[in-house]
């Protein structure tokens, strides 16, 4: 989307007007000139540089406590018994054997509640009851003493098979169809017209897999409850504020008596939003033994249970003039996030089409609800729309970053294509694929993407200077290990002329201030501007006190820098300065401000891979990815999070995929053995550039715009490299071999 | 994992008296086994495919973990020794070079450092739905090998039937290729098995099993012979995944050269298309007399996938195979591919 600036902010003032006659004062809106503002991005004294993570530290040495650490004392141990059917009618759940066993605290079933309906499992893996024991051991062994029978229902995993003419239905409901009209845009019969009138047309298939968020950290809480009236939940996930409304009704507590604590969180991209099933569970086995419950969702139920990035099945029929210019696109789009609606971004994605149409679905299948994963929907448009400008402009022989260019009507696109290519060396690269001697050929690709991101009104941040000189600043928000925890440091130091060691941050409480959820790459555009909130409004405060001691300056025009804190012609040390200060010291009250965020920015990826011809082996050799993004807050913590963007967009295109099997209704790798994420060993050179043309003074989120364009990339690489056009993810060497197998024959 | 009975003995003959007097189980799966490095034995048995009643600690048993030998006395290996130390071993590396490669090609180095030698020959196989706890497929007591039909992009391509596992060591079809022996003890004392005869087809022995190891038996060492070929051995891996994997294909190959360059003696064995190491004798043949030049390894390659029924999804592995044989030969003997 197009670069948006922050709206400048207004304020009211009281003017005077003549209504029928008569002198009187009314309200107008006016800018507010005196807005906060970030000041120029290349003069900062410690945001946009590069400042290393304050919590790597106990990061990598182990020390930090993640919820998965947590042991309160007489704390037992939960697990989730899972159906082993992809849909099924739950007839009986007989726990009494599991409960016979010694270690055996608490079993929760779900036929439990006899007010309940009757429960019908939709996939494999759904919970069905859950344990909690002296050991992790212990309540495994009771898992497989619970007896269940089922009534076992006809399956459906594949969408081709849900599509089927008379295929089983997935829902019950007969409102739920299996598959669902979405969205429609376009006149199919223009296009189909226009169409004709072109000088190469394309038709192709492409398709992703459901793919895994993989997150370090399962999904799961230890909940604090013994009883009584109050209850802490130790919780990994991307909403602070989210745990304790869920926790509350579960334990049936008022939600302002739950705390959540989220210290370090192991990642979610997406998946982590309120407590989830894990949760609900946790909560009812720690009510039943009265004893905290540590329930971490175990890798294989991660997999199986903890949501998705739905799959996809996009046809496309499109058409360019000799001169490059797209000039028709017809697009089905298919969503495949088993009962979930799946996400995707609609076509023609980020192209100007002369026509253009698309239909959207989703086709329903027994598999657990797709959740949102980093950028949801778009990696997979990105893929599809890029593979397909790839093949219309090798068709046309046209550079294909050229045919980009025809298509993009945004400056800045333009721009970061030609600095990605200069950085790839893009005149390098194979004008033939699969040209080249010996088995080793190289290719490069490149794909783009898009996103808002954005800014919104919820953090309340509490920046706080101690008459000790203390500086402290507390939010309730958590730190995915996005850098949060630096970021709030950081601005808050600036502000007050200090360095990053002389703050410190307290967060992921919901006894602090409010704070959003972290999704849709929205949590610095919102978190940022309310810190900077609060610490001008604390640096005001520390100067209204210090006028006196400073020849009386006005306190905006006292100046913090260097440690010092400087106005009518005299300096103090913050140590000087800050013993002027109340017992109490002072508090600044922060809120978001919309001066300070800004949203829409682009982002390009260019990959170089080498494909051994005679094994099918893609070796990554280098990716550039090129993001605007406004003001850095950190440069380290924005290529860190532009290179996580490239690592997962390089496992979705070679490695990662979800592989069920059709009969069983069973997913064949739920584990880290079969569900291949890169290692080290697969990592390319990796060289994220921060397009500094962008001089927005206004946070902007990155998290999502980087993982978009590198999938395309990718693939256009390894076509490029050995002629061998992969429309499937992942691009493993069977589609490879088999590919060159079948050219050779048609050959 | 299910609780068990976890005993330490001293000895091989305790060992054997420990896992011979377990209590008796109704199903192969719940009988008593020894742990070496328990790389694989873990995992069974946390994700319950066994479920043993008595763990057989070989861990305190004295001098299991020795190399001994060289390139002209022959090597032995005790079946403690572990990965890492058959990777690092100078004198393997210079007499056995194939064999060290194929250690190193194992896991990563953390597993490498606890995995041992006859853990690895003995571990069982990666199969995807043998390692899915909710399908119960005919290696675990069911009636259907469930990748003939379904997702067999990973399974054999020679010898399957009834079922399609391929065997998951990395060090079995070099061993075989090196005309390895392993000493096993049991109740009934000691006996020399030649690896090539230890491995056991799905058609063969017993459908529950890869090899012809009794419950109440143990492999003690290992022994490769002289031979005028191991000095020229490799190891080539193919894995989707360089970081940590399982081989998609690989090949052992060690070959003797004259003094004209000519082919003496070629051992070829594959590694990841079979329930067993498949040794491929034809294209073994083929070579002796032979210069190793691209016609005769073409020739070689071409042999030695002869025969190859593959599956659904797994025909990928025989142009992939061809290239490893190829290329381990012409590394085997000095020559480029």
């Amino acid at each position: 989307m197009q670069q948006q600036s922050p709206a400048k902010k207004k304020k009211k003032i009281k003017v005077p007007r003549v209504v029928n006659g008569v002198d009187t004062l009314v309200e107008i809106e006016v800018d507010d000139d005196g807005s906060v503002a970030w000041g120029p991005n290349d003069k900062h004294a410690l945001l946009n540089h590069r400042l290393p993570r304050v919590d790597g530290h106990v990061k990598v040495s182990g020390a930090a406590e993640y919820t998965h650490d947590r042991r309160p004392p007489g704390m037992l141990y939960g697990r989730v018994l899972r159906s082993p059917h992809a849909h099924a009618r739950v007839l009986k759940v007989d726990a009494s054997a599991a409960r016979g066993i010694p270690g055996v605290k608490a079993v929760v079933a779900s036929t439990d509640d006899p007010a309940r309906k009757e429960l019908v499992v939709l996939f494999a893996g759904q919970p069905v009851a859950a344990v909690a024991a002296e050991t992790p051991e212990i309540a495994e062994d009771a898992l497989r003493a619970i007896r269940v029978d089922y009534e076992v229902l006809p399956h459906l995993v594949r969408a081709e098979d849900s599509v089927k003419e008379g295929a089983p239905k997935v829902f019950a409901d007969p409102k739920e169809p299996n598959v669902e009209p979405r969205d429609k845009r376009g006149d199919a019969s223009k296009v189909a017209e226009a169409l004709k009138g072109a000088d190469v047309v394309v038709e192709a298939e492409y398709r992703t897999p459901i793919i895994h968020h993989s997150s370090l950290e399962t999904h799961g809480n230890v909940v604090d409850y013994r009883g009584g009236e109050e209850a802490t939940v130790y919780a990994s996930t991307q909403g602070t504020f989210t745990i304790p409304g869920d926790a509350a009704q579960e334990l049936g507590l008022k939600e302002s008596a739950v705390r959540a604590v989220v210290e370090h969180m192991g990642g979610g991209f997406g998946s982590k939003f309120g407590i989830g099933v894990e949760g609900m569970l946790a909560c009812q086995l720690s009510k039943q033994a009265k004893a905290p419950v540590h329930l971490m969702l175990t890798r294989k139920d991660e997999f199986l249970l903890a949501g998705n990035r739905s799959g996809s099945w996009q046809k496309f029929k499109a058409g360019a003039t000799k001169d490059g210019t797209l000039v028709a696109l017809h697009a089905v789009q298919y969503r495949l996030g088993g009962l979930g609606d799946g996400s995707q971004a609609g076509q023609p994605y980020i192209y100007a089409a002369a026509n253009a149409y698309r239909e959207g679905y989703s086709i329903h299948t027994h598999e657990d609800a797709s959740r949102a994963m980093r950028a949801p929907g778009h990696p997979q448009a990105s893929f599809a729309v890029e593979s397909l400008m790839d093949e219309l402009a090798y068709k046309l022989g046209m550079d294909a970053v050229e045919f980009r260019k025809k298509n993009l009507k945004d400056a800045v696109y333009h721009r970061q294509l030609d600095r990605g290519a200069r950085e790839i060396g893009w005149g390098r690269r194979n004008k033939t694929p699969g040209a080249g001697a010996g088995p080793l050929k190289r290719g490069m690709g490149c794909g783009i993407g898009t996103w808002g991101g954005g800014g919104n009104d919820e953090c309340k941040v509490d920046v706080t200077v101690a008459r000790d000189g203390s500086v402290s600043v507390a939010v309730g928000t958590q730190d995915l290990g996005t850098g949060t925890r630096t970021y709030t440091r950081a601005i808050v130091a600036e502000e007050l002329g200090l360095q990053i060691k002389d703050v410190a941050e307290r967060i992921g409480d919901s006894r602090l201030g409010s704070a959003n959820s972290s999704g849709g790459s929205t949590t610095a555009a919102s978190l940022a501007p309310s810190v900077k909130d609060a610490a001008v409004k604390a640096r005001l405060a520390v100067a209204e006190r210090l006028s006196p001691l400073l020849g009386g300056a006005k306190p905006e025009e006292i100046t913090f820098s260097n440690g010092g804190v400087s106005g009518g012609g005299k300096t103090l040390s913050w140590r000087q300065a800050c013993a002027a200060l109340p017992a109490a010291g002072v508090t600044g009250h922060g809120v978001w401000q919309t001066s300070l965020a800004g949203r829409g920015v682009h982002g390009v990826c260019f990959a170089e891979v080498e494909v051994d011809v005679e094994t099918g082996r893609v070796r990554p050799i280098k990716m550039v990815h090129v993001q605007d993004i406004g003001l850095p807050l950190n440069r380290l913590a924005v290529e860190s999070q532009m290179n996580g963007g490239m690592i997962q967009s390089l496992g979705m295109a070679l490695w990662e995929g979800r592989v069920m099997d059709a009969k069983l209704g069973l997913q064949l790798n739920p584990g880290f053995g079969d569900y291949k994420l890169p290692g080290a060993l697969e990592m390319p050179e990796l060289v994220p550039l921060i397009d500094d043309e962008d001089t927005r003074e206004a946070v902007i989120g990155v998290g999502e715009p980087s993982i978009i364009p590198a999938v395309g990339a990718v693939a256009n690489a390894v076509h490029n490299a050995c002629g061998v056009r992969v429309r499937e993810l992942p691009i493993t060497p069977d589609k490879i071999l088999m590919g060159l197998l079948s050219e050779r024959r048609g050959a | 994992m299910k609780a068990f009975e976890w005993v330490s003995p001293a000895s091989v003959e305790e060992a054997v008296s420990l896992l011979k007097s377990a209590p008796a189980s109704k199903d192969v799966d719940e009988a008593a086994r020894p742990l070496a490095g328990g790389q694989d034995l873990l995992t069974t048995m946390k994700d319950y495919l066994t479920r043993p009643v008595r763990v057989v600690n070989l861990k305190g048993i004295r001098g299991l973990d020795r190399v001994e030998g060289d390139g002209k006395k022959g090597l032995r290996l005790g079946a403690l020794v572990t990965l890492a130390q058959v990777e690092e071993h100078a004198g393997i590396r210079r007499d056995f070079p194939g064999l060290a490669e194929a250690a190193h090609s194992v896991a990563t180095q953390q597993i490498r450092n606890l995995g041992t030698v006859g853990g690895n020959l003995c571990q069982r196989p990666r199969c995807w739905y043998y390692r899915l706890e909710e399908a119960v497929c005919i290696k675990k007591g069911g009636s259907e090998c469930f990748a003939a039909t379904g997702e067999n992009k990973y399974n054999a391509i020679f010898g399957g039937g009834p079922s399609w596992i391929v065997h998951p060591s990395d060090l079995a079809p070099m061993l075989v290729a090196l005309g390895a022996s392993v000493n096993v003890s049991g109740p009934d004392g000691r006996r020399a098995i030649p690896l090539e005869k230890f491995f056991t087809l799905p058609s063969e022995g017993s459908i529950r099993r890869e090899n012809v190891l009794k419950n109440d038996e143990l492999i003690t060492e290992v022994t490769v012979p002289a031979s005028p070929f191991a000095a020229r051995s490799t190891y080539l891996k193919f894995k989707e995944r360089e970081s940590l994997d399982f081989a998609l294909s690989s090949v052992a190959a060690a070959v003797e050269l004259g003094p004209d360059k000519r082919v003496r003696q070629a051992r070829i064995v594959l590694g990841g298309v079979a329930p067993v190491p498949w040794r491929v004798p034809k294209a073994e043949e083929f070579l002796k007399g032979r210069a190793l030049d691209a016609e005769s390894l073409a020739g070689a390659a071409r042999l030695a996938l002869e025969g190859a029924e593959p599956l659904s999804q797994n025909a990928y592995k025989i142009p992939l195979t061809q290239t490893l044989v190829r290329r381990a030969l012409a590394k085997a003997g000095g020559v480029s591919a």
